[in-house]
């Protein structure tokens, strides 16, 4: 059960940047649904818990200057049916629809899911390929980190204890980009990812060759960002060659641990053969498209 | 009502050394360790007699031999406060070597888990680590091999699953002012409850009366009496209160689990394809505790020459004490293992000779007329129900069983097989004489004022509709409008006993303890119809009034010589005679199989090694199907349990005895909603046969529908890419392996 606990409900977000930084023992509470299993396992033992999860300021999707802001409290299920996501966040969308279950999505918050630090979090590959930043309050201090550099190891985060994940933003990408998220579980819903790929092609209207994108969940002790491979398909024709040495160099670009799910080996292995399909929908998607 | 929290060992292997109880007791708590209960020896599962009943548990731990085993326990006024209280337990452990594999533990010089322990009334060593063991062999063995046209073997590796059973294990004890106890607990048997709470802290089974709780599935978990049962009445007898005690889910799945196993199998058998002979050595990883294992020890064979006819057979099994959860029954008690190994070879039988293992299977099957004994050697009885030839008929059209591709020859990414596996549970363990199982049931019905009917027993209903079958049997025999028959609330004192709801037997054994008390009631009804109608009882007989909504008693000859049955009831009552009622206990003589047959279509992605189910026939034999929507359910709740057993499910501990999962249920978890076929392709349909044994011929299913599941997945894998699997789960990542160890050896050539 759960260990006793104080838990503040701040009515606005002033409110509970102030109780932030009144400890450095208070944990920001939004969906729970990593937070409540660590709490009755023991693995986690904030004294205070601050629910942030109804707080207003931190929900919504909205267009900011050229960018997409996604409140941190945004559940999972307003990201799966949020018509911005769907047009400006497709491969996040996509990672919606996968993520645990329904239960969960209605709970779970993007904020939770990237604050936690797992390198399965569902989030984290698609906003990884959209390019999206991290952005960090606390009573005295605003930031905003990349989100390659906001996840530093597995349940690591450069987020200070006093600070609080109020957005995620991230340039609107191009007309006609596309976005693609695949995960592969060891059931077909309420599964942490073996691992998680998403891939996006921006499409670039000022005469530049599109770029690719590749983000990979699960096979590192953080998301990672496939730059090897990137840089190879990097303005080049999408040709079956160019793809498997790709896909070969993604699969490098890992550092796949062995655990519960599967073994490093096994997701080496598996990773080569989905970005390999997954670049070879995408070429064709676009050939087609420009037919 | 106090709360109780458990103190469950960190360790898999230890000598509880000290334990200061000062901190706990002093928050209000009360706490009790092993000093505190009574020093008796016992079996949690009592459905094997006496003389045959290894006991090695006590209600509380000095010694530890499992992750999680309970050794000391609080009960306080709050759950906040006991959580706290049993967190401020301090223990000493003496640590010991862990032993988690059965073969380890039977060498020499492996950490003896156990020194002594109580078979029967006497006290007897264990050596190596070897709780019991047991040889079978009928026939000429040696001569069926030798004159064999072929023989073929596998050495087939069986893990240890969780039940994933709805409610985890609870119960709530209320001690009364006779020095008995109320108890409610999560069981498969109020009696067996009862009489051993009553053994355990010595109460006369008179003052110690056990509830049935509706419960939502067990799959065989709450078969015996399970640790939270007396921990709870030892916690309410010592603090003088009513008690609740529940285990988290993380506890629970650390608790029982299905009986991990390393089978070898050979079977021998002609060019045509009569199998002459088997040879079977089962070494079985019980865990921490022995709870059935010798009877365990003889299904494991009479599953296999209950399947098949097979003239000679020679089987050792052994069972193992390791430092893992104790090993118990769950859906099938050994049967999907054996089905699993025995039909994997019954194809590649097949394969082998270039015969349809459709009809390999059909030539060889223990059907019709056939003795068979599934529930061990004792346990003996002749088919007089057979519908497989025509499940199998009807799945191999329905699947398309002759277009299948030849095994192996599929290309791609995506390959599709498909696979068949037959199997069978025996509808009870009840046979013409007492075997080494408890087998009976019983029952009271009783005729009130209006005409309604009560139906008094003391089986449990896991869910699968067991109860409702038999209002429907009691309303059927005694012509008595379904509305109006009840299955009233049961309690060990004013109910007869049942032994256990376990081994299909619900419908078939309970049932028939209704209807055999229906039957009397029947003859009390038109006995007592005879004295105020003025003629003879058996002039008499019964029919259902559809217009008056109430069974009537008349005489087809004399049209106006007629009762209806609250007349007849009410007489009784208003003259100051009698309540019509009867009560009868009954033991099965026969325990008929129940036959399944599974066709599955499977889709294997050969990039990742996922398994898709494109397609499920089922079909099965229960006799009369008396819930037939519930009997649908059994059917597809088989499928997903025993798809979870062939591909997800595993629960695997690490060297120090630890469970990797952590009994975290994200990743131990049995096949969900989504893993099913889609719902137009899962059919499901029963066979036209009638059980003359059977209450109105009707049989088992529960078991019967899971136990050929792994067996036909590991066939349609088979079928699809070519390779067999030894070894459950089939995981993504074993086929994967098997795929690339495959590719190499093509290369090589």
């Amino acid at each position: 059960m759960l260990p006793e606990f104080e838990l503040l409900m701040p009515r606005t977000l002033p409110e509970a940047l102030e109780m932030m930084d009144e400890s450095s023992k208070v944990m920001p509470l939004a969906g729970g649904t990593n937070l409540l299993v660590d709490l009755r396992g023991r693995l986690s033992r904030p004294q205070t818990l601050i629910n942030i999860g109804g707080l207003d300021e931190l929900r919504g999707v909205r267009v900011e200057d050229g960018y997409i802001v996604v409140g941190s409290a945004a559940t999972i299920a307003d990201l799966k049916r949020n018509a911005l996501i769907a047009k400006h966040g497709q491969a996040l969308r996509q990672a919606a629809t996968v993520f645990a279950n329904p239960l969960i999505r209605n709970r779970a918050t993007i904020g939770g899911n990237l604050a936690y630090g797992s390198p399965a979090a569902d989030a984290a590959p698609p906003l990884l390929v959209l390019g999206a930043e991290v952005e960090l309050l606390s009573k005295d201090t605003r930031r905003t980190v990349p989100l390659e550099e906001f996840i530093t190891g597995v349940r690591k985060t450069v987020r200070h204890p006093r600070e609080l994940i109020t957005a995620i933003r991230w340039p609107i990408p191009p007309e006609g980009s596309v976005g693609v998220f695949r995960k592969l579980g060891l059931r077909k819903a309420d599964a942490i990812s073996v691992l998680s790929i998403a891939v996006m092609l921006l499409h670039m209207d000022t005469g530049d060759c599109d770029q690719l994108r590749i983000a990979l969940g699960a096979v590192a002790p953080t998301p990672i960002r496939a730059a090897a491979a990137e840089d190879l398909l990097d303005g080049g024709p999408l040709t079956p060659e160019v793809i498997a040495q790709a896909a070969q160099l993604a699969s490098e670009a890992t550092q796949a641990i062995g655990d519960i799910r599967g073994s490093a080996a096994y997701r080496k292995r598996v990773i080569t053969a989905l970005v390999q399909r997954l670049l070879t929908n995408l070429a064709k998607d676009t050939k087609e498209k420009k037919h | 009502m106090l709360h109780g929290r458990v103190l469950s060992s960190p360790y898999a292997h230890a000598h509880v050394k000290r334990i200061d109880t000062s901190a706990a007791k002093a928050m209000g708590a009360v706490v009790i360790t092993f000093d505190d209960i009574p020093t008796v020896r016992y079996n949690e599962r009592i459905i094997t007699i006496p003389s045959v009943l290894h006991k090695d548990h006590y209600v509380l731990a000095d010694k530890v031999r499992r992750m999680g085993e309970a050794v000391a326990a609080v009960t306080a006024e709050t759950e906040e406060l006991a959580e706290r209280a049993v967190r401020a337990i301090k223990v000493e452990y003496d640590v010991l070597p862990v032993l988690t594999d059965p073969i380890e533990a039977m060498k020499p010089g492996a950490a003896p888990i156990y020194d002594t322990v109580l078979l029967g009334e006497n006290e007897i060593e264990i050596d190596h680590n070897i709780a019991c063991d047991r040889s079978i062999e009928q026939g000429n063995v040696d001569r069926a091999f030798a004159e064999a046209d072929l023989v073929v073997e596998g050495t087939f590796n069986l893990s240890k699953v969780y039940h994933a059973q709805m409610e985890t294990k609870s119960a709530i004890c209320r001690p009364e002012p006779n020095g008995g106890l109320t108890v409610w607990p999560t069981t498969q048997s109020i009696h067996n409850v009862r009489i051993l709470l009553g053994q355990i802290f010595d109460i006369p089974l008179s003052k110690v009366n056990v509830k049935r709780v509706p419960i939502g599935g067990t799959f065989g978990s709450s078969i015996q009496m399970n640790p939270p049962i007396p921990i709870c009445a030892a916690l309410a007898l010592k603090a003088h209160r009513p008690v609740k005690l529940t285990l988290t889910r993380e506890e629970d799945a650390h608790d029982h689990t299905r009986y991990g196993e390393q089978i070898h199998l050979q079977l021998a058998a002609k060019k045509d394809g009569t199998l002459t002979g088997a040879k079977m050595e089962a070494i079985v990883d019980i865990g921490a505790h022995n709870i059935q294992a010798y009877s365990f020890l003889g299904v494991t064979v009479g599953w296999l020459v209950s399947l098949y006819k097979i003239p000679s057979v020679r089987y050792h099994g052994t069972a193992v004490y390791t430092n893992k959860a104790p090993s118990c029954a769950m859906q099938g008690f050994g049967n999907p293992q054996v089905t699993f190994a025995t039909e994997s070879l019954i194809e590649e039988l097949a394969e082998k000779l270039d015969i349809d293992s459709l009809e390999l299977r059909l030539k060889n099957y223990v059907g019709m007329g056939d003795t068979f004994w599934g529930q061990g050697p004792l346990v003996r009885s002749i088919v007089n129900s057979d519908g497989v030839p025509e499940l199998l008929h009807r799945g191999a059209k329905a699947i398309g069983w002759n277009d299948r591709p030849k095994s192996g020859s599929e290309t791609g990414r995506f390959r599709s097989g498909i696979g068949l596996g037959r199997g069978f549970h025996t509808s009870g363990a009840g046979a013409p004489q007492p075997g080494d199982v408890i087998d009976f049931s019983g029952a009271m019905v009783k005729l009130n004022v209006d005409g309604s009917v009560d139906v008094i027993t003391a089986l449990m209903d896991h869910g699968g509709g067991t109860l409702e079958a038999l209002n429907r049997i009691a309303s059927e025999a005694l012509c008595v409008p379904l509305d109006k028959v009840n299955m009233a609330p049961a309690e060990t004192c004013s109910t007869v006993y049942d032994c256990v709801t376990h081994a299909t037997r619900g419908v078939y054994a309970g049932g028939g303890a209704v209807l055999k008390a229906a039957t009397t009631l029947r003859e009390e009804i038109l006995t007592t119809a005879a004295h105020y109608l003025n003629t003879q009882a058996h002039a008499l007989t019964l029919r259902l009034d559809e217009e008056l909504g109430q069974g009537v008693v008349y005489t087809p000859s004399i049209p106006d010589l007629t009762m209806t049955l609250s007349e007849l009831a009410t007489r009784c009552w208003s003259e100051s005679w009698k309540t019509i009622a009867a009560v009868e206990s009954y033991r099965p003589v026969h325990c008929p199989p129940a036959y399944v047959t599974v066709f599955v279509e499977v889709k294997v992605d050969t990039w990742t090694g996922l398994v898709h189910t494109v397609k499920a026939v089922m079909g099965s034999d229960c006799g009369t199907v008396i819930c037939p929507k519930m009997a649908i359910g059994q059917l597809e709740g088989g499928l997903s349990k025993g798809m979870g057993y062939a591909l997800y499910e595993s629960n695997a501990w690490n060297t120090d005895g630890q469970l990797i999962s952590g009994g975290y249920w994200i990743d131990s978890k049995t096949s969900g909603i989504s893993e099913s076929p889609r719902i137009d392709a899962l059919a499901a349909s029963f066979a036209h046969s009638y059980e003359p044994s059977g209450p109105f011929g009707a049989k088992g299913i529960g078991e019967a529908a899971m136990n050929p599941v792994a067996a036909a997945y590991a066939n349609a894998i088979r079928n699809a890419i070519g390779i067999r699997f030894y070894e459950l789960p089939i995981t993504p990542e074993r086929i994967l392996i098997a795929l690339k160890k495959k590719e190499r050896m093509h290369e090589q050539e």
